[in-house]
């Protein structure tokens, strides 16, 4: 029992110091002083309204939503599919095309970054929103394509064919059989999508333009020359925006099962 | 529909993009990582990394620091997940909760976080400065020391998270067994908990260094000009230099070294291991 204690002593300090960078900006978000300060001196709410006076935070904020939103929504849809198929029929070189999904995993999002520059200075869609789309959506299908594989191991397809044999059509038994089954998983890749993409920085880096800029890379580069109470406010706003798809993630799917953690083991 | 051509359907959109972006692309890369000013086949690049200490010393600089990481999220990182995998239940659910919500955060928000707190007009130094247990600020920022904590709050989650996977694996009765044949909890953890969650540290340990090795926005935001590593160096040959061929090659270079370094890792524990097996 003792034990346990000494553990949970150790990593209840530890919970803090990961939550600790929330636990300062957030409330050194209203100081009423003109510089960053912790603990914050007096109350205000003026660096809100700060934001409100700073283009290129409410212009980027924009540029991420969009970009997040389609990316999510592009790569829940072929990273779904690529799923279905892979899951479904076992075809030579099927092993070959998974490894593949998966492999931007594997690759650092630095040489990820750079590539896609290369190729995308030569084919003219460098600094283009269209560019930085194709770029997020190439980093979230592994994510996609491993939660819907996951969510579909368990499936069985013999549902599939009694709904076939009841003279469904296809579509009919995709939408009323199949896929209500592993919808926690495609809605949970599709929020991961999003916040993977929200979150980027190392792939943007290389692929905006001054004029499609996200807000991470915004906030990235105020902070390399200014650091002030206007930073704090703007990664409030970020914070509780994430928070809200971080709990809808752990209502929809759970994190532990996000993160492969089975909490059935024993 | 034939089988051939569903696979194909379904497969054909996702391939097309993991083509045109990423194949394609990474390619493209290599081929100019050898190509020298007047666009020739060339080995100069490469050569260049090797025939240079100051390229030497940055890959250094990157190991070391990467190499400290891995220790700091090893060593606070164990603790977490055995104290997961001693809870049940709803303590279990919260736990992982706080450690993996924060890790769905933006890296620059929580690198910012850690400049408020570690700066030199920071939350810690004027701390101490105002209990007059020092005159001075203590650099903790803009250094070595402030990447690695910069890092191993970035990548800790991850090593717990393999920690955890391989301890949850571990039959309980274990313990017991151990317990119940006299050895204390000291001799326990170091005979039967850690042998077994040796899997676990391995993937942990080679992960958090992997990830570390070609970390680009905590050694830029927390380390300044002054600790520079090879991402911040090859990103400045892309787009401040526009030195495209050597950007490239660093960041090949990059990849190289920690793919040798992580395959010589393992190599060395998987001898050591059946060594261990075979010598009892």
């Amino acid at each position: 029992m003792k034990k346990i204690n000494v553990l949970g002593l150790i990593t209840f300090i530890i919970i803090i110091l990961v939550n600790l960078p929330f636990l300062v900006i957030i409330p050194s978000s209203f100081t009423a002083a003109g510089y960053l300060a912790f603990p914050p001196e007096g109350f205000s709410w003026k660096w809100y309204s700060m934001i409100l006076d700073r283009p290129e935070f409410i212009d980027s904020f924009w540029t991420s939503i969009k970009l997040a939103t389609l990316s999510a929504i592009l790569a829940t849809v072929l990273g779904t599919l690529a799923a279905f198929a892979l899951s479904k029929y076992k075809f030579r070189g099927s092993g070959f095309i998974n490894a593949l999904m998966l492999s931007p995993l594997t690759v650092p999002s630095l040489i990820i970054g750079i590539s896609a520059l290369l190729f995308f200075t030569r084919i003219g869609i460098a600094g283009t929103f269209t560019g930085l789309l194709l770029a997020h959506i190439l980093i979230s299908i592994p994510y996609v394509v491993r939660l819907v594989l996951t969510g579909l191991s368990s499936f069985d397809y013999t549902l599939e064919k009694a709904g076939y044999m009841l003279g469904a059509h296809p579509f009919r038994v995709f939408w009323d059989i199949t896929l209500p089954l592993v919808r926690p998983a495609i809605a949970s890749g599709m929020i991961f999508s999003f916040l993977t993409s929200f979150d980027n920085v190392t792939v943007s880096l290389f692929l905006v333009a001054p004029d499609t800029t996200t807000l991470p890379l915004a906030i990235f580069s105020y902070m390399q020359e200014t650091l002030d109470p206007l930073v704090a406010s703007i990664s409030s706003v970020v914070i509780l925006l994430s928070l809200v798809f971080i709990i809808l993630l752990e209502k929809v799917y759970g994190l532990e099962r996000l993160f492969g953690l089975n909490s059935q083991s024993h | 529909m034939s089988r051939r051509l569903s696979v194909t359907l379904l497969t054909a959109p996702a391939l097309i993009v993991l083509l045109g972006v990423f194949v394609i692309p990474m390619l493209l890369m290599l081929l100019l990582s050898f190509q020298d000013a007047q666009q020739a086949f060339s080995l100069e690049n490469y050569a260049l990394f090797f025939q240079d200490t100051f390229y030497l010393e940055i890959l250094w600089r990157t190991i070391r620091v990467s190499l400290w990481t891995v220790l700091a999220t090893l060593l606070l990182g164990y603790p977490v997940a055995m104290f997961m995998a001693q809870a049940t239940g709803k303590m279990r659910g919260i736990v992982t909760m706080c450690i993996l919500a924060p890790h769905l955060i933006s890296v620059v928000i929580r690198n910012f976080g850690w400049v408020v707190v570690l700066g030199e007009k920071g939350w810690i130094n004027e701390t101490l400065i105002a209990l007059g247990m020092i005159e001075t600020p203590l650099r903790l920022l803009y250094n070595e020391l402030g990447v690695v904590i910069g890092l191993t709050d970035s990548f800790i989650a991850y090593m717990v998270l393999a920690l955890a996977t391989s301890l949850y694996s571990i039959d309980p009765s274990l313990n017991k067994a151990a317990s119940i044949l006299g050895a204390s909890r000291a001799r326990t953890f170091f005979s039967v908990t850690l042998p077994l969650s040796l899997p676990g540290i391995v993937a942990g340990t080679t992960l958090v260094f992997s990830l570390s090795m070609s970390a680009f926005v905590t050694p830029a935001l927390m380390g300044g000009t002054s600790v520079k590593v090879i991402p911040v160096l090859a990103y400045e040959q892309i787009m401040s230099t526009l030195n495209w061929p050597l950007g490239a090659a660093l960041a090949f270079l990059l990849l190289g070294s920690t793919i040798v370094l992580v395959s010589l890792y393992t190599k060395l524990i998987e001898n050591k291991r059946y060594k261990e097996v075979f010598a009892s």
